[in-house]
């Protein structure tokens, strides 16, 4: 067991931009770190360059204290999960898990041993003796982490360990690696590009994007404090709503321009964030949990129209346009007819028992205390540090 | 309408399962027609006039005299002889070019140039490697050029000259004939190999000759045991171009193989009757060899 250091590492394919730019992480030992981010943002890179897979271009990537960069894998203590899980085919699901072991040089009686026992850890104690192309795919994902597992080594390293299984055993799974995982307490850096994975998986999540790190940090402060937009937008299903609006201030008073409707803002957010000065543009940041239905006579609200509704069950998720509240709103009852669905601006997330249908004015608030305030050019939070 | 259907004579209708196989039957007619014209007849034919006395003209049936002659016919013995001792060269027909598969796999610099110098002898004719290879083993040949380049001016080489010798040159000149077709049958397996098992070989702790062994070679299997069926057969059925235009079979009977021996026993001697019964033997030592390894290949799976 062992904490990871990557310091400045980068790696570059040939010519062209860096797959990896200076990355500088730390995992410590026994943490689960999920790498997340969307296709081509360096997460597999990163993590096969601390397989021993890639090498190194420049920076320092260290196992335990000791820098790694020019180390075989056979020699890094590292074991893969690998996201086709690579099982060898023509052995049997013991000779699978076993055969680190026998390179190794483990006993027999050993290898049998620790085979049986990591066996029972994932319930493949029945099939030992099949080949892999006789096992389900929760099966032989189960003979992947057995693989792992089996070795004791310093680190687990997981490249998107579960997106080749259906839905229902996804979630069984992730579960069941993160008890694996605990139980074990072995340091381990997991690769996914599912928001859902990163979240409910990682005590710390890394989130990546065109080789740069965004953002490290807990899953609930990573949802709570995004460093930027894109972390804002990557995290939480239906993504962050970013809306570009214009600030005024002036009176004791702040306000933002939405549309042509305008919500003031506590004047505290003055002192908690870098607002612009009355003028400038600033992308404002709502999670679709925090749009809310109210009437009217409400401050701070804004109108909207309901152009699309997803009901998933167990909430509706609603597309809003912006209203002119100067025009009748029955006048946009009138357009529903003519079903014209116009670009929806706002995602707003619903419990299950609302009644709203496609062309509904909605009178929606924006709860400003959970707003987020992002500048306009480089999409950096305007949240001062306080934590 | 419906008077006339049912005063109809009720037509008997198969269950599906015999009309199944009837349609199966008739699918397959054609082919087991060609199968017996083209295979069958001239193995009944072979079989016929190896009791004749046969100069392509006229045949006299003699009974199994020829059998008996034969078997006491010691070039018959001489040619069985040298096709055993060719089989010797099988492992090497299957070993280099494995062994060069695995290196242009590794995408060595320059993989692509080498990877159609390889091959470019698959698209040669016999013939023409035939020739290639006379000149190259004659006393005044390449290879005694290049011992006396690397200053061994005294040695002077002349394998297709000897008995002890001609035959090691066929078999190497068999070799190499073979080593563009079983190399690119093995690349082509190696293609099919997952790339991240032999990542997880590494990372499972595994070095080079550890993955050949426990990964690739396993996986190679397959392709191992259709190369060596080809090359066996090849070696029986397709050597007779590179004979006649190194050797001629000779020095002596030093380079006749079966094949060779049934060439000349007909169209040399004019004895059809003693080569289809060569024919048949070569047939059924094809035969053994083929159900071996199809034995050999379907324990496997």
């Amino acid at each position: 067991m062992a904490e990871i250091d990557f310091d400045g590492v980068t790696k570059i394919f040939g010519v062209g931009p860096p797959a990896v730019d200076h990355l500088s992480l730390h995992v410590d030992d026994g943490e689960f770190m999920v790498l997340v981010g969307p296709s081509g943002c360096g997460k597999t890179t990163a993590l096969r360059m601390l397989a021993g897979l890639e090498e190194i271009t420049s920076g320092t990537l260290k196992i335990g204290n000791a820098v790694v960069n020019n180390v075989l894998p056979k020699d890094r203590d590292v074991a893969m999960v690998f996201q086709n899980y690579a099982l060898y085919p023509h052995m049997s699901v013991a000779e699978n898990i076993g055969f680190a072991l026998k390179i190794r040089g483990d006993s027999k009686s050993e290898i049998k041993r620790k085979v049986a026992e990591a066996a029972s850890i994932l319930h493949l104690s029945e099939y030992l003796e099949r080949r892999p192309k006789a096992l389900s795919g929760g099966q032989r994902q189960r003979v992947a982490m057995g693989r792992a597992i089996v070795r004791s080594p310093q680190a687990f390293l997981m490249d998107e360990p579960l997106s080749n299984l259906d839905a229902k055993l996804r979630v069984e799974m992730r579960l069941e690696i993160a008890r694996i995982q605990r139980l074990l307490g072995v340091a381990t850096v997991y690769v996914t590009h599912d928001q859902v994975e990163a979240m409910t998986m990682g005590d710390r999540v890394a989130v990546l994007r065109d080789g740069q790190l965004q953002q490290v940090d807990t899953p609930q402060d990573l949802y709570d404090h995004p460093v930027n937009e894109f972390v804002a937008g990557f995290m939480g299903s239906p993504p962050m709503n970013l809306v570009r609006c214009r600030v005024r201030a002036g009176n004791d008073r702040i306000e933002v321009d939405f549309g042509d409707q305008t919500i003031e803002l506590p004047w505290h957010y003055t002192s908690s964030h870098e607002l612009p000065a009355s003028g400038l543009d600033v992308v404002v940041g709502i999670r679709p949990e925090d749009v809310i239905i109210t009437d009217a006579s409400s401050p701070n609200t804004i109108q909207t129209r309901v152009e699309r509704r997803e009901a998933l069950g167990a909430e509706i998720l609603v597309h809003l346009s912006h209203v002119d509240p100067n025009t009748d709103p029955s006048a946009y009852a009138e357009n529903a007819r003519a079903d014209i669905s116009r670009k929806a601006s706002l995602v707003a997330k619903m419990g299950p028992r609302v009644k709203i249908t496609v062309g509904d004015v909605l009178s929606v608030q924006l709860s400003p205390e959970h707003a987020h305030f992002f500048d306009a050019a480089t999409g950096v939070t305007l949240r001062k540090r306080s934590r | 309408m419906s008077a006339i259907t049912s005063n109809a004579p009720r037509v008997r209708r198969m269950t599906l399962r015999r009309r199944r196989q009837l349609s199966g039957f008739l699918f397959a007619l054609p082919a087991i027609a060609l199968v017996i014209g083209f295979i069958g007849v001239p193995i009944g034919q072979a079989v016929y006039y190896s009791f004749t006395q046969w100069n392509g003209l006229t045949s006299t049936w003699i009974g199994p005299s020829t059998w008996t002659q034969a078997f006491h016919n010691s070039n018959l013995w001489t040619a069985l002889e040298n096709n055993a001792l060719l089989l010797l060269a099988v492992p090497f027909a299957l070993g280099l070019p494995l062994g060069i598969a695995v290196l242009l796999h590794q995408r060595v610099a320059g993989w692509r140039i080498f990877r159609s110098i390889y091959f470019l002898p698959t698209a040669i004719s016999w013939v023409v490697l035939g020739l290639v290879a006379e000149r190259f083993f004659a006393y005044q040949g390449t290879l005694n050029s290049i011992i006396h380049a690397l200053g061994f001016s005294h040695v002077n080489t002349n394998m297709l000259g000897y008995e002890s010798t001609a035959l090691s040159a066929l078999g190497i000149t068999f070799v190499f004939t073979m080593i563009g077709t079983n190399t690119m049958l093995f690349l082509t397996g190696l293609a099919t190999l997952d790339p991240s098992l032999e990542e997880a070989a590494r990372i499972d702790g595994a070095g080079r000759w550890r993955i050949f062994r426990s990964i690739t070679l396993p996986h190679l299997s397959r392709f191992i045991q259709l190369a060596f069926v080809m090359t066996v057969i090849a070696l029986f059925s397709a050597l007779f171009s590179l004979i006649f235009v190194m050797t001629g079979g000779g020095p002596g009977y030093a380079t006749t193989t079966m094949e060779f021996l049934i060439y000349q026993t007909g169209f040399n001697q004019g004895d059809f009757g003693t080569a289809a019964l060569y024919g048949l033997i070569l047939f059924v030592l094809t035969g053994i060899v083929g159900v071996v390894q199809l034995r050999l290949i379907g324990s496997n799976e």
